[in-house]
């Protein structure tokens, strides 16, 4: 029982913080207060780190829903829906949530790695010292280019998942690449990709900030910072799975 | 290329390496150190499934594990298992719905598809990302403070000792988290249904399109999951170097390829899958 | 004994040792000074078989360590004892078991002998009041004196001791260097000491090496150290702020 109730205080105590967090980075923007080289340059780091993995996954999303499919597909014949079914649930869906998580584990752990370490070597409180605002300086740009970086590298995973989905139709069914696409453009209308999109700004949302409030919130030292890092992809992964959840319903 | 031919022919010589060179020898050092860590973690592999057989047993060892395991992700995997059978169900509903109309069906093929494939292929990278970062962690700082070096100081081999105990109780945990959240899934999708589509649990309740390949499909992502989380992050574990900022590359490195190595999994085993069963 | 013969060591581009030889004839005590990353530690994880080299060998009574697969090291590590500079205590072990656990797993002692032999381990380092506590409610001195035990505790032929006095005040840091004095002569063990104490090491060594940037620049007894015109190892020797260093 009492378990339980920690366990609730300390949740909350979190969620608030986050929602601290936010309010302070919002803030900056009125006006703008940006370092826009901080930016730039985390744009390019973050792109860099999670081009790769987000490619290579995104081809073998694509082909394992085609592999689902086709069990139906061969029982029904239904080999116009291919395009239509991965599609949907590739542009709406699992695109969008492995995307995110992929770059949660990579680049917000990351992050919140770089930010504890900087916490726990005193590096903040030299900024403060300097009388350079960590926020604007630190956080502001990383919360940016999180959100849209997650934004870019989900078009760009999107539309590798649903090429590696054509290719592996060909393949596996013999279903013609042709075919396949006019049944994603003809059945499914700019709504499925906007919907997706608009999670994935979610999702960076909400990586950027369980990233930056676990990476500045490290106690303890050195092994503070793992321990921050696990609690930032976990908290990560619970968000996105609600937000999607709760923006699948709120949408339609 | 300009720049690279003319490094070769000799004009502006011995200026800084062309950018070609720059990038030929980039790839050739990534592809030696890919080569390398795939040597490393072959051999990660098969030693542990040498040890599971023929090494030393801890006693208690892989129940703690098992316990960690457990404590670690049950109550994440059933929060997370819930919202996604909520999803699954709401949106094959509306889909149906849109097309004819029909939702007799709906419960028997949700049924099939998590069983076959859902509640292992998302469970797992829940699992990955909760399992593999504390199995990455614990070892990692284990190797950063010296603790495996003292490990075989006392021979005890580091991957008998602390990988093997974690594998044994991965592939039982996973299993056992596994069936527990197609429970969750279901019990969820049928409240699903007929809260909001008025589908009556009796009806919904079809289990007549689950057979032998699809509970054998499931079982086979589990066991091959289950097994392949820990000992990737095992292996991310024990090439931690560098102080504890190494333990924060660990662990995210853990949650990365765990995932990754699901995935490409289960596209092994659905391709080989279908083949056997269904083509 | 233990003869290295021009083993080098890189990590990345750095080089870590630098064709080091050395001989360590049986039963001596032998310290090894040297600043900071000088490759001490580096040198003795090599002796231990815990690392391998890039160039070079080290042979433990004629036997190539650095040539064996990890099974057959295993087995000659099995004859070393060894305190690691940051202790390596388990976390996930008490006081007690850490100090049982080389005894498990490298003796067939059966639970009361085992028993017996850490009790005395732990008297010895004045830890008894401390044996059912986990290594981190200890503290760091307190840490130091569990490694001890840890590593004396199977009264191996070889012992290895990285910083035995680090954190310990100076009362118990002469203490610790004339209890393993003492005990090394009573079991004519062969025992390999890295210490940053050099006041305190000199009173027990029999022979001293010195290490500078993965070179050994300096190896010879004593009182040939003591004696030594080499202005790195006078000037080691006396802590003088002014010289080559």
């Amino acid at each position: 029982m009492r378990r339980v109730g920690r366990g609730i205080v300390s949740v909350s105590q979190q969620a608030g913080g986050i929602l601290v967090l936010l309010a302070k980075i919002l803030r900056r923007f009125f006006p703008p207060d940006i370092d826009y080289f901080e930016f730039k340059r985390n744009l390019h780091k973050m792109g860099n780190k999670s081009l790769f993995i987000v490619g290579l996954t995104a081809v073998f999303v694509g082909a394992i829903m085609v592999v689902q499919a086709s069990v139906y597909v061969q029982q029904f014949s239904a080999y116009a829906f291919v395009g239509w079914g991965a599609g949907f649930v590739i542009l709406r869906e699992l695109g969008p949530i492995l995307i995110a998580l992929m770059f949660s584990g990579r680049v917000g752990a990351n992050n919140t790695a770089e930010l504890g370490t900087m916490v726990v070597t005193e590096q903040i409180d030299g900024l403060r010292a300097l009388s350079i605002d960590p926020i604007s300086y630190l956080i502001v740009p990383r919360f940016l280019s999180m959100i849209l970086m997650l934004f870019a590298l989900t078009v760009y995973g999107n539309i590798i998942a649903l090429f590696g989905a054509a290719a592996f139709g060909q393949v596996m069914l013999g279903i013609e690449i042709r075919v396949f696409f006019s049944g994603v453009t003809t059945m499914l209308g700019p709504w499925d990709l906007w919907i997706g999109l608009i999670k994935s700004l979610a999702f960076g949302l909400i990586i950027a900030l369980s990233s930056c409030y676990y990476g500045l919130a490290v106690r303890g030292g050195a092994p503070g910072v793992g321990r921050a890092v696990n609690s930032s992809v976990v908290a990560s992964a619970v968000g996105i799975f609600v937000a999607d959840y709760f923006l699948t319903f709120l949408v339609d | 290329m300009a720049a690279g031919a003319r490094a070769a022919s000799g004009e502006g010589a011995r200026r800084e390496p062309g950018r070609v060179h720059r990038f030929v020898e980039g790839l050739g050092t990534s592809a030696v150190d890919g080569a390398r860590a795939a040597r490393l973690f072959y051999s990660i592999l098969i030693r542990t499934l040498y040890y599971s057989v023929r090494g030393r047993r801890e006693k208690g060892a892989v129940l703690r594990a098992m316990y960690q395991i457990g404590n670690r992700s049950l109550f994440f995997i059933t929060v997370v298992m819930g919202f996604i059978g909520m999803i699954m169900v709401y949106h094959s509903c509306t889909q149906v719905n849109r097309i004819t109309g029909d939702l007799h069906l709906v419960g028997a093929t949700f049924l099939q598809i998590v069983v076959r494939d859902f509640a292992a292929s998302i469970g797992a990278t829940m699992i990955a990302t909760r399992v593999g970062a504390g199995i990455a962690a614990e070892i990692g700082s284990m190797v950063v403070t010296d603790q495996v070096d003292a490990l075989r100081m006392c021979a005890a081999e580091p991957i008998d000792y602390l990988i093997v105990p974690r594998f044994k109780a991965s592939v039982v945990m996973t299993t056992v988290l596994i069936v527990w959240s197609m429970a969750v899934m279901t019990v969820i999708g049928m409240l699903t249904a007929w809260g909001m589509f008025d589908v009556n649990p009796r009806i919904f309740w079809n289990t007549s399109m689950v057979d032998y390949r699809d509970l054998t499909m499931g079982l086979t992502k589990c066991l091959a999951f289950g097994a392949a989380i820990p000992i990737v992050s095992g292996y991310c574990g024990l090439t931690t170097f560098g102080g504890a900022e190494g333990v924060g590359w660990a662990t995210t490195r853990a949650v990365v390829w765990s995932i990754f190595a699901t995935i490409l999994l289960n596209f092994v085993i659905s391709t080989v899958g279908f083949y056997v069963f269904w083509a | 004994m233990i003869r290295v013969t021009a083993l080098s060591k890189r990590f990345g581009r750095k080089p870590a040792l630098d064709d080091v030889s050395v001989e360590l004839p049986q039963g001596a005590l032998w310290g090894l000074i040297g600043p900071g990353a000088s490759g001490k530690t580096v040198l003795i994880k090599h002796v231990a078989g815990l690392l391998t080299p890039d160039r070079g060998k080290v042979e433990i009574e004629g036997q190539n360590i650095s040539a064996m697969g990890e099974v057959s090291r295993q087995r000659l590590r099995s004859r070393f004892g060894m305190l690691f500079q940051q202790n390596a205590l388990f976390d996930s072990l008490t006081v007690a078991e850490n100090v049982a656990f080389p005894l498990r797993r490298l003796t067939s002692l059966g639970e009361r002998e085992i028993g017996e032999r850490v009790d005395e381990r732990l008297a010895r380092v004045g830890l008894t009041d401390f044996r059912d506590r986990y290594p981190n409610a200890l503290s760091g001195g307190q840490r130091k004196r569990v490694g001890i035990a840890r590593a004396t505790v199977t009264r191996s032929e070889y012992v290895i001791f990285d910083e035995p006095t680090a954190g310990l005040d100076p009362v118990t840091s002469q203490k610790i260097f004339d209890l393993l004095h003492a005990e090394q002569r009573a079991m004519k063990s062969t025992a390999l000491m890295i210490s940053s104490d050099v006041a305190g090491l000199m009173t027990v060594v029999d022979r001293v090496g010195m290490m500078l940037r993965g070179k050994l620049v300096f190896e010879g007894t004593r009182e040939e150290a003591l004696a030594s015109r080499d202005p790195y190892v006078r000037q080691f020797l006396r802590g003088d702020t002014e010289g080559p260093l």
